[in-house]
């Protein structure tokens, strides 16, 4: 079958090295604004000087709690709803996440009873607390961006505003990347990048299970998203294996064609015409950079295709995640037409846990 | 009564305090020291190799210890006045809480662990089986046969160890009632406190003995999940299973065990469905397993607007972490699905939920293992193995218990029949255990996790049931 890509795509395609998209910035992407940026600190990093009465506690956690369970009855959306019982969850972890102390004297009072005036430290105030936890049921702020992480494989990631929350399904792609190289050591020892990072996960998850040997390059357009990145990076310890570079996919890695052993990417793949409608926390929260992929949801994953038969080496492994079924179709049956012919072997189309056909993966030939 | 004759001739420590021994006159029955002397024939039976043919003169020289002991292995310690272990706990004195320093406390408590003790040691049958093994010592051709000899040597060996052990700690406790008897008849106020202390040290390690007597299966010492699981009847018996679920998270939580909720399906108005907790600490196992089976509850429904009378069930199941020591069952990755738990929707950069809850099913068996509590799908998959390999295991270790033949009752076997515990709310109040008759009028301090006297009675009638004397 043949499809027609809207020419300017195909232009841009052929110079996999300019910036693309119509969201990317005109200006020079080597000017490195993420430097002036200090991203945020995650409520559990923060210094619990907040000595607060437990009695004042346990009234917040009872309206908190409250709140959530009324968010069902009073939503008038029946598509995008709250869900009380994970809200009840969350609200645990933002207690876990606030106190010092053992958040029991907050879970189970009965404990230890009347003993409402001893006081807790908390690393926020409770005026803070109260707030948090209106955006989070009032105005659907995501519970990562509340709390400024995100729990993801074994790591804890700073994330904020302007960062892509990243996905469990996500997690996949470092056991693949590590299934490989444990069967096959070469892959652990040259240049892998992970293109459009946003809080650097892939790129951390990667440099893990890679060993001492492993370099990566990791870039993202957003200054955000690189300052991020680059904090977790440090955070992990992980600033000699891993490099974060400001500009958009491959422009950061000149250099280095052909000579990538890995690839991987988690680029913006939603079609342009359901962003409207996507879930309250994604759709006015987090950045469209990173969600809208043009018209069907392909612009930066042909991008990413062409860019990959030109960065990688011989034998080199790519995966992408994609939008699933008849994009992940799509995309295969692009890498094996066209200019791309005869460029990669081995191409996969492996599902998320919820059965979705999620990733394409593959080797350079 | 007859008047002590008193010889203060020595001085030793017990648990690290200065006690003085009496040897009194009136005791019916001496006990000479002859530890040592089976220590030593013991140490020459070892440095000869049972198959060597110059076994015999160490043989013998064991024989003639041995006899000497075989005529105190029947003998009952006891104190001047007469009393025993087995009068003591018949006296039924009341047990206080160990700061009380009331000698009779201490001693019914310390008698009640001997007990304890004796019964996992079956002991009337180990003092049978010694005879015989003394009788067999005694033969004058045993060594003909050198393999057999050493193996009846041994096992007379360690049941007399075994036996010697139980009895000087029961002599001590007579020797220090008697000293606490004197040192009240002298005023001696000095050695009266020194005494009592003794005992409250005894009682301690009496306690600790009793436990290990208790809870030497083979995986008592692990850490455990505990699954509660709601019987039909729907919001009535998912509250009845949640309200189980919180006795066993503050039991746990009292006896310091640490508890994570691996798994919670809630019910649709109340309770929970299903639930699984991990209860880690050590021997959180040996002390949960007494809770398998069904639990009823007998109350006036909250749920039933017309206050009528309500039976719910809830089933209890208690699966062992094993250790890394011991062997476990193979998991082939190609023999797992694994499924997002909540999946729906398009996913990926679509969705953003902190739920990551997975549920793994491992095909061959159908045994599945959810776990939706940790905060990232990595995790929650690591915990759902967690749980299903211990599941595997256990049904691999019931499989082979009934391949052995060995009628012990499996874990797995929880059919709705195996009722094992009542709690009565209305028309009166009460909680009994029907396989011990152990019964509490205070369900409330029950459904709070009091729950050690439930357990600690079925762990000792468990002894029992192998013990065909009792």
């Amino acid at each position: 079958m043949i499809r027609i890509f809207p020419s300017l795509r195909f232009t841009s395609l052929l110079s996999a090295a300019k910036p693309l998209c119509s969201y990317s910035p005109a200006k020079s992407s080597t000017e490195t604004n993420s430097l002036s940026i200090t991203p945020k600190t995650p409520l559990f990093l923060r210094t619990p000087s907040h000595a607060t009465s437990l009695s004042e506690v346990w009234k917040w956690h009872d309206w908190a709690k409250d709140l959530a369970s009324s968010v069902e009855e009073s939503s008038t959306n029946s598509e995008d709803v709250l869900d009380s019982v994970i809200l009840h969850r969350e609200l645990k972890w933002l207690i876990e996440d606030s106190i010092v102390d053992d958040p029991l004297v907050i879970l189970h009072r009965s404990e230890i009873a009347d003993n409402g005036e001893k006081n807790v430290k908390l690393r926020a105030s409770l005026e803070e607390l109260y707030d948090l936890w209106r955006q989070r049921i009032e105005k659907r702020r995501p519970f990562q961006y509340v709390v400024g992480c995100e729990y993801w494989r074994d790591l804890v990631l700073c994330v904020e505003e302007g960062v892509l929350i990243p996905r469990p399904e996500t997690e996949l792609i470092v056991d693949m990347v590590e299934e490989l190289v444990t069967r096959d050591e070469w892959f652990k020892k040259g240049f892998w990048a992970d293109l459009g990072t946003g809080s650097g996960a892939i790129a951390i998850g990667i440099a893990k299970v890679l060993g001492s040997r492993g370099r990566v390059i990791a870039t993202d357009l957003s200054p955000v998203a690189v300052a991020v990145a680059g904090k977790n990076v440090q955070r992990y310890g992980l600033e000699g294996m891993i490099e974060v570079r400001e500009g958009s996919w491959f422009e950061p890695l000149k250099g280095l064609e052909g000579k990538l052993v890995g690839l991987v990417s988690n680029p913006p793949y939603i079609p342009s015409d359901d962003i409207p409608g996507l879930q309250a926390e994604v759709g006015k929260h987090e950045p469209k950079l990173a969600l809208d992929g043009g018209i069907d949801g392909t612009d930066s994953l042909l991008h990413l295709c062409y860019g990959a038969s030109q960065m990688l080496q011989r034998g080199g492994f790519f995966v992408f995640e994609t939008n699933g079924e008849k994009q992940s179709k799509m995309i295969v049956d692009y890498m094996m037409s066209n200019d791309l012919k005869d460029c990669f072997s081995d191409l996969k189309i492996v599902s998320d846990f919820a059965g979705i056909n999620r990733f394409v993966t593959g080797f350079r030939l | 009564m007859l008047s002590l004759i008193i010889r203060r001739s020595r001085s030793r420590f017990i648990n690290g305090i200065k006690t003085r021994t009496i040897f009194s006159s009136c005791s019916s029955l001496s006990f000479p020291d002859s530890s040592s002397s089976v220590l030593v024939s013991r140490r020459i039976f070892n440095s000869t190799p049972a198959s060597s043919s110059f076994g015999f003169n160490s043989g013998s020289s064991f024989v003639s210890t041995t006899r000497s002991l075989n005529s105190e292995a029947v003998a009952v310690a006891a104190t001047c006045d007469g009393l025993t272990v087995e009068r003591i706990i018949a006296n039924q004195w009341p047990i206080l809480d160990e700061n009380e320093s009331d000698w009779k406390s201490h001693a019914a408590a310390i008698s009640q662990s001997i007990q304890v003790i004796k019964r996992r040691l079956q002991w009337k049958k180990l003092l049978v089986r010694l005879k015989v093994l003394s009788a067999e010592l005694n033969k004058p051709d045993l060594w003909n046969d050198p393999i057999h000899a050493g193996k009846i040597s041994r096992e007379h060996g360690s049941l007399t160890g075994k036996m010697k052990g139980v009895m000087t700690f029961e002599r001590e406790l007579l020797e220090h009632i008697d000293m606490l008897k004197l040192a009240k008849e002298e005023n001696d106020t000095e050695l009266e406190s020194e005494t009592l202390k003794a005992m409250m040290d005894m009682r301690r390690v009496s306690k600790e003995k009793e436990l290990e007597a208790l809870l030497s299966a083979e995986n008592d010492p692990c850490s455990c999940y505990i699954e509660v699981q709601a019987g039909a009847g729907g919001t009535e018996s998912n509250d009845w299973a949640s309200m189980v679920m919180e006795m066993y998270k503050t039991w746990a939580q009292r006896r310091k065990f640490s508890v994570t909720v691996v798994d919670e399906a809630a019910g649709e108005i109340a309770g929970i469905k299903r639930a699984t907790i991990k209860v880690n600490g050590e021997y959180s196992y040996g002390y949960a397993k007494a809770e398998v089976g069904v639990h009823r509850l007998v109350r006036i429904s909250p749920f039933d607007s017309g206050k009528r009378r309500h039976t719910s069930f809830a089933a209890v199941a208690v699966i062992p972490i094993l250790g890394d020591g011991s062997t476990r069952v193979q998991i082939n990755d190609s023999d797992l699905r694994i499924e997002r738990f909540r999946s729906g929707g398009a996913g990926g950069q679509h969705a953003n939920t902190t739920d990551s809850a997975v549920r793994i099913i491992h095909i061959p068996t159908g045994i599945t293992a959810t776990c939706q509590n940790e905060r990232s799908q990595h995790m929650n998959k690591a915990s759902a193995m967690a749980v299903l390999q211990s599941r595997l295991d256990q049904l691999e270790m019931a499989r082979q218990t009934a391949m052995n033949a060995q009628h012990t009752q499996s874990l797995t076997e929880i059919s709705w029949g195996n009722q094992i515990r009542t709690y009565v709310l209305h028309p009166y109040r009460m909680v009994k255990d029907l396989r011990t008759n152990y019964e509490v009028s205070d369900p409330d301090s029950v459904l709070e996790g009091d729950l050690d006297g439930f357990i600690l009675s079925f762990l000792s009638s468990s002894l029992d049931k192998d013990d065909p004397e009792h």
